[in-house]
C-alpha cells in the first residue's frame, strides 16, 4: 500500500510537473502569508511583518527544491532536467560542440575501427567447437633454417600413436592444384589431401552428406571427396542431389560424399575440397619430406605447456630412432588462434595502443576546452550554487552536458568508422576473414558505447570537479576575473597540455620508427627485379603427365613459344617464384666431405628452373656462369647456388667447380657441378634473410614440379596475359592456367600488412600532432586573453615587446620541454614493444627520436607564436581599461 | 549557528507525526503547536518543516488533502495514515526508552 502511494505520487510529479511545482508554491506562500498576517496582528507594519516572515522560515527557493528532491524520480527527472539544458546550451555554443564533437568523434571513430579489427582477428571464437583446444603442431627445424616447418608424414603418425595430451591428430598435406573436370567447363581448384579424421578433429561435420570414414584412407579405397559449401554453390548450383555424383580431379574419378557447411574452412578459405590422403605405409615412415600441416585436439584440462612438454620428450625419443632426419628437430604445438591470428597479433596490440592514445589526446583537448569555457561559465554557476544546487547537482548537470558530447561523437565516430573499416579489413589474414565479415556488430556498438561513456566520464569529470568548487563570493562579485580558483584550473590545463605533448611523442616516435621501417623495406634489393614480370601457374596435372619426357616437352613448347612472343624479354620456369614458398628443401653431400652428423645435414632451398628464369625475375650472377644451352636432359648435371649457400657451405673457398649430390652419399644420384653463383633472392618474405638456395634446370631434375611461368616483358605485363594463355593452350589446350598477375603484385602484398600498419599509425601520429598543437595554442591564446590587463601594465611601464614575446613563448616551451621529456621517456620505454614490426631501425634510433622533436617542437613554436604576438600587440590604453 | 536546538532529522519527523495525531494540520499550524506545546524550547526552522512533510508523504505516514483554513483560505492540512499511526506509536515507545535509559545514566553518573 505504502509504496502504491509513494509510486502514484513520483509518477505524478514527474508527469504532473505543473500541478505539483503549483502546489508547492501555494503551500509556502499559504505558510508565509499565514506568519505574516501574525506578525501583523502583532503590531508590525506590513513591510517589518513581511521581512519576519521571510527570516523565520529561511531560503524560500532553497526548501522548494529541498521539498522537489523528497518527491521527485530524482535520477530519471535530473537527467531529463540537465540533458534539456545541456541541449539549449550546446545550441547556444554550436562551434564549440561542433569542434568538440569532431575531435571526439575522430578519436571514437579510430578506437572503433581498430577494434573491429582486433575483434575479428583475436576475439571472436573460431567457427571450431571448442575451438581454445585446438592447437597446429610442427616441427622445430631451427638449426636447418626452419624455425617453424611443415612436418614429415612420419613424424605426424609417431605423435599420433605416442602421445598423451592429445584427443586425435590429425594432417592435411599442402594445397594441391587440382584439376577438376568431367563435370562442365576444366577448372583448376585447391584442394586439401587430408587424413580422415581431420573434421572429426576440428568439431565440423558436413551439413549434407557423410564424414570421411577410416576406410576411406586405405591406400587403393575408391576415391571419395567432401565439397566446401562455396564450390557447391558456385560450381554445382547448390545441388542437393549432390551426393553420391561422380567428379574428375586430376583425371581420377572421385564421388561427392559430403559438402561442409557455409562458413567452414580449414587450414584457410582457399581450400575448396577434401579428398583423403591415404598415406601408404611407406609415407607413414617417412620423416625426411616434410609437406603437412597438421592439427590436434587437447584433452580436455590439458594445458599447451604439458602438451609441449610431451611433444618435446616424443621428438627427442625419435631423434634417436631416426638420427638422419630427426637430430636436431624438435615439435611444439602453437593454439589455432595464435595461430591465425600470426603476426597481426602485435600490430593490432600496437595499433590499439595508438588510438587509445590518440582518444587520450583528444580528451585532454576537450577537458581544456571546457576549463576555458567554464572560466566563462564561472557566474552562471555560481549563481546555481547561491540559489541552493548542491555540489553533486552541479557535477551531474556539468558531466550531463559532457555526457551528451560524448554520445554525439559516438554516434558520429561510428559513422565515421565505416569507412575505416572497409579500408582496414584487408589487414585481416585469410585464414580468418570469411568467419568474421567485419563491420559493425553489436559487438563492436558496444565497445563504441563504452568507449564513448569513459570519454565522456574522462573528459568531463575534472572540470566538473574543478569548476564546481567555486569560491562562491568571489567568483559572484568579480564575474570571471582572477582568483585562486582561476590559477588552480590554469595549473590543471597546463598539466593536460604537458600530457598531450608527451602523448603526442610517444605516438610520433612508434610512427616514424614503423614508417622508416618500411621505407628500408622498400628501397631494399630483394635480389630480384619484380617490375614489368608476369606470372602464371600452369600445375600439369596427373596421371597424364606422369611422364618426365612429357612434362619436360611441355615446358620446352610454352617457353619457346612465350619467348618468341614480341614484347616478351625472357620467358622462364620455377618452382616457386620469390615470396610463394618460404621452403621447398632438400638434403645434400658434398663430394670429398665426410658425411655430416646427425643434426648437421646441409639442407639447402630447391628450385627447378629454365635457363631463362633468372633473366626473366632479374636475379644477378656473381660468379661463373648462368643455364644456358649446354645444359640439357643428357649433358651433365649443373647446378647455380646462392650467396649465402656457397658462404655458408664453402667457408672460404670458391664453390664454383665444386661437386655436390642429393641425398646422402651412398646416394645413386649423378654429381651435380656448381655453374656459378647467383645473388640471394628474399624468397620466403622481403624482411626475412635468404637461406642457402641452389637452382637446379628443369631438364635435369623433376623432384618438384616447376609450376610457375615468369615472363618479362618490354612494356606494362598485363596486356600480354591473353596472348600468353593462348600459346599455353597451343601446346595443350585443357591445360589450366591460374593465378596470372603481375610479380609487383605479390609485393605488394607481402609489403601490405607493414605498409597499413605504418600508414595508419603515421595517421594516428598525424592526428596527435594536430590535436597536441592546437591545445598549445587554445592554452596560450587564452592566457594571453586573461593576462591582457597584466601585459597592458607591463607595456605601459616600459617592457619591449620583446619582452612580452619571449614570456609568452617561453610559457609554451616550457609547456612542450615538459610534454617532451616526459614522451621520451616513455617512448623509449614502448618502442621496444614494437619488437620485430621494426625492419633495419633500432628501436631507439636516434634519428626518429630527433625527427619527432624537431616536427613537433616547430609546430608548437608556431602555435605559441600566433597568442605572442598577440600579446605584443596589446594596447595598454585599451587593456587597462579591460573589464 | 545558533538554532536554538539542533533538531536531529528523526525527532522532528516524530514531532510532526506527534502534532498531527489528534487532527489534520496544515504547515504554519505544526510549527506553531510544536512551538507551543515545547513551551517555546523547541524552535523548528519553519522552512525545514516542509522537506520534512513532503518526506514524510512519500513514505506514506502521512497524507495531504487541500481544505479551507480558519481564515478561508485553502491550506493543505496533512493527517496520519494507518500506517503511520502504527509507526507514531512504535517511534513513540522507542524514544520513551532511550530517553529513559539516558535519564537513568544521567542520573547515576
Amino acid at each position: 500500500m505504502r509504496w502504491l502511494r509513494s509510486t502514484s505520487n513520483r509518477l505524478r510529479s514527474l508527469f504532473r510537473k505543473d500541478a505539483v511545482e503549483r502546489e508547492l508554491d501555494q503551500e509556502l506562500r499559504f505558510h508565509l502569508e499565514h506568519q505574516i498576517g501574525e506578525n501583523i496582528s502583532a503590531g508590525m507594519t506590513p513591510e517589518e511583518a513581511r521581512c519576519a516572515a521571510l527570516r523565520a522560515f529561511g531560503g524560500v527557493e532553497q526548501f522548494k527544491e529541498e521539498c522537489r528532491d523528497e518527491r521527485r524520480v530524482n535520477i530519471v527527472e535530473t537527467l531529463l532536467q540537465d540533458a534539456r539544458y545541456a541541449l539549449r546550451m550546446l545550441t547556444k555554443n554550436t562551434g564549440f560542440a561542433f569542434f568538440t564533437v569532431a575531435v571526439l568523434a575522430t578519436g571514437i571513430a579510430a578506437n572503433t575501427a581498430i577494434f573491429s579489427i582486433a575483434d575479428a582477428v583475436l576475439l571472436r571464437p573460431l567457427p571450431y567447437r571448442d575451438a581454445n583446444r585446438l592447437v597446429m603442431i610442427w616441427e622445430d627445424a631451427t638449426s636447418y633454417g626452419f624455425p617453424r616447418d611443415t612436418p614429415a608424414p612420419g613424424n605426424f603418425a609417431d605423435w599420433k600413436s605416442r602421445n598423451q595430451v592429445f584427443e586425435d591428430v590429425a594432417a592435411a598435406s599442402f594445397g594441391a592444384s587440382l584439376n577438376l573436370t568431367g563435370d562442365g567447363r576444366p577448372e583448376e581448384i585447391v584442394g586439401r589431401k587430408v587424413t580422415t579424421n581431420v573434421f572429426c578433429v576440428l568439431g565440423a561435420s558436413p551439413a549434407l552428406g557423410r564424414d570421411f570414414r577410416a576406410e576411406d584412407d586405405i591406400p587403393g579405397a575408391p576415391g571419395v571427396a567432401i565439397l566446401s559449401h562455396g564450390l557447391w554453390l558456385r560450381r554445382f548450383g547448390s545441388d542437393p542431389g549432390i551426393i553420391g555424383r561422380e567428379v574428375w580431379l586430376n583425371n581420377g574419378k572421385y564421388n561427392v560424399v559430403g559438402v561442409m557447411p557455409r562458413g567452414f574452412q580449414f587450414p584457410n578459405r582457399e581450400a575448396q575440397l577434401w579428398i583423403p590422403v591415404q598415406f601408404t605405409k611407406e609415407n607413414l615412415a617417412n620423416h625426411g619430406s616434410h609437406f603437412l600441416e597438421v592439427v590436434a585436439r587437447l584433452k580436455p584440462g590439458v594445458p599447451l605447456a604439458t602438451a609441449n612438454v610431451n611433444l618435446a620428450a616424443i621428438a627427442q625419443k625419435l631423434a634417436e630412432e631416426h638420427p638422419d632426419s630427426n637430430a636436431k628437430v624438435g615439435a611444439f604445438a602453437v593454439p589455432l588462434r595464435e595461430e591465425f591470428a600470426g603476426d597481426l597479433r602485435p600490430a593490432i596490440l600496437v595499433l590499439l595502443g595508438a588510438v587509445c592514445f590518440v582518444l587520450l589526446i583528444a580528451c585532454a583537448n576537450v577537458a581544456n576546452l571546457l576549463l576555458a569555457r567554464a572560466t566563462g561559465r564561472r557566474r552562471e554557476l555560481a549563481m546555481r550554487l547561491a540559489l541552493g544546487a548542491s555540489r553533486g547537482r552541479i557535477v551531474a548537470q556539468l558531466l550531463t552536458e559532457t555526457m551528451l558530447l560524448a554520445l554525439l561523437a559516438g554516434a558520429a565516430g561510428l559513422l565515421l568508422s565505416l569507412e575505416g573499416t572497409q579500408f582496414l579489413s584487408r589487414l585481416i589474414p585469410q585464414g580468418i576473414a570469411p568467419l568474421s565479415g567485419t563491420g559493425v556488430d553489436q559487438r563492436v556498438l558496444l565497445f563504441t558505447f563504452a568507449v564513448s561513456v569513459t570519454t565522456g566520464v574522462l573528459f568531463g569529470i575534472i572540470p566538473a570537479l574543478r569548476i564546481s568548487q567555486l569560491d562562491l563570493v568571489g567568483s559572484l562579485k568579480q564575474g570571471g576575473g582572477q582568483s585562486s580558483a582561476a590559477s588552480g584550473v590554469r595549473r590543471l590545463r597546463d598539466t593536460l597540455v604537458v600530457s598531450e605533448v608527451a602523448l603526442a611523442i610517444v605516438l610520433m616516435t612508434g610512427a616514424t620508427l614503423m614508417i622508416r621501417s618500411f621505407e628500408k623495406l622498400v628501397h631494399l634489393d630483394p635480389g630480384f627485379r619484380p617490375d614489368h614480370v608476369l606470372v602464371m601457374r600452369t600445375s600439369l596435372p596427373r596421371p597424364k603427365y606422369n611422364d618426365f619426357a612429357r612434362r619436360t616437352s611441355f615446358y620446352t613448347q610454352v617457353l619457346s613459344r612465350v619467348g618468341n612472343l614480341p614484347g616478351v624479354v625472357a620467358a622462364g620456369y620455377t618452382t616457386w617464384v620469390p615470396l610463394t614458398n618460404p621452403g621447398g628443401a632438400t638434403g645434400i653431400t658434398i663430394e670429398g666431405r665426410p658425411q655430416p652428423g646427425p643434426g648437421h645435414s646441409l639442407v639447402p632451398n630447391a628450385r627447378i628452373v629454365s635457363s631463362e628464369y633468372m633473366p626473366a625475375v632479374g636475379m644477378k650472377l656473381i660468379e661463373g656462369r648462368m643455364f644456358d644451352g649446354r645444359d640439357g636432359t643428357a649433358s651433365p648435371t649443373v647446378a647455380l647456388i646462392n650467396q649465402t649457400m656457397a658462404r655458408s657451405f664453402w667457408p672460404g673457398e670458391n664453390p664454383v667447380g665444386k661437386r655436390f649430390k642429393l641425398g646422402a652419399y651412398q646416394a645413386t644420384s649423378p654429381w651435380i657441378t656448381i655453374a656459378g653463383i647467383v645473388g640471394d633472392v628474399h624468397q620466403a618474405g622481403l624482411d626475412l634473410p635468404a637461406r642457402p638456395e641452389m637452382y637446379l634446370p628443369y631438364q635435369q631434375q623433376d623432384f618438384f614440379s616447376p609450376d610457375w611461368l615468369t615472363v618479362r616483358t618490354a612494356g606494362d605485363p598485363m596486356p600480354l596475359a591473353e596472348i600468353i594463355r593462348q600459346e599455353i593452350w597451343a601446346v595443350d589446350k585443357e591445360q589450366p592456367v591460374v593465378g596470372v598477375m603481375p610479380l609487383e603484385d605479390l609485393v605488394d602484398e607481402n609489403l601490405a600488412p607493414r605498409k597499413i600498419q605504418a600508414s595508419l599509425l603515421g595517421a594516428f601520429a598525424g592526428l596527435a600532432l594536430v590535436l597536441a598543437t592546437l591545445g598549445i595554442y587554445a592554452v596560450l591564446s587564452f592566457a594571453v586573453t586573461q593576462r591582457t590587463q597584466e601585459i597592458g601594465v607591463r607595456i605601459a611601464l616600459g617592457a619591449h615587446r620583446r619582452d612580452v614575446l619571449r614570456m609568452v613563448l617561453s610559457h609554451g616551451l616550457k609547456l612542450f620541454l615538459m610534454g617532451a621529456v616526459l614522451g621520451l621517456g616513455a617512448a623509449l620505454a614502448l618502442s621496444r614493444t614494437l619488437g620485430h614490426l621494426l625492419y633495419g631501425v633500432n628501436a631507439s634510433d636516434p634519428l626518429s627520436f630527433a625527427a619527432v622533436i624537431v616536427l613537433l617542437g616547430g609546430v608548437t613554436l608556431l602555435a605559441c607564436y600566433i597568442p605572442a604576438r598577440r600579446a605584443t600587440r596589446v594596447d595598454p590604453l585599451v587593456a587597462l581599461r579591460y573589464e | 549557528m545558533s538554532k536554538p536546538t539542533d533538531l536531529v532529522q528523526g525527532t522532528l519527523d516524530l514531532l510532526i507525526l506527534k502534532s498531527i495525531a489528534l487532527e489534520p494540520m496544515h504547515g504554519w499550524a505544526i510549527a506553531q503547536r510544536i512551538r507551543q506545546v515545547s513551551k517555546e524550547v523547541l524552535q523548528v526552522n519553519q522552512g525545514a518543516l516542509y522537506p520534512a512533510l513532503h518526506r514524510l508523504e512519500q513514505q506514506g505516514w502521512i497524507e495531504a488533502e487541500w481544505g479551507e483554513s480558519e481564515n478561508n483560505r485553502r491550506a493543505k492540512y496533512y493527517s496520519l495514515t494507518k500506517s503511520g499511526k502504527k509507526y507514531l506509536q512504535s517511534e513513540q515507545a522507542n524514544w520513551e526508552r532511550l530517553s529513559a535509559a539516558i535519564g537513568l545514566v544521567l542520573k547515576r553518573a
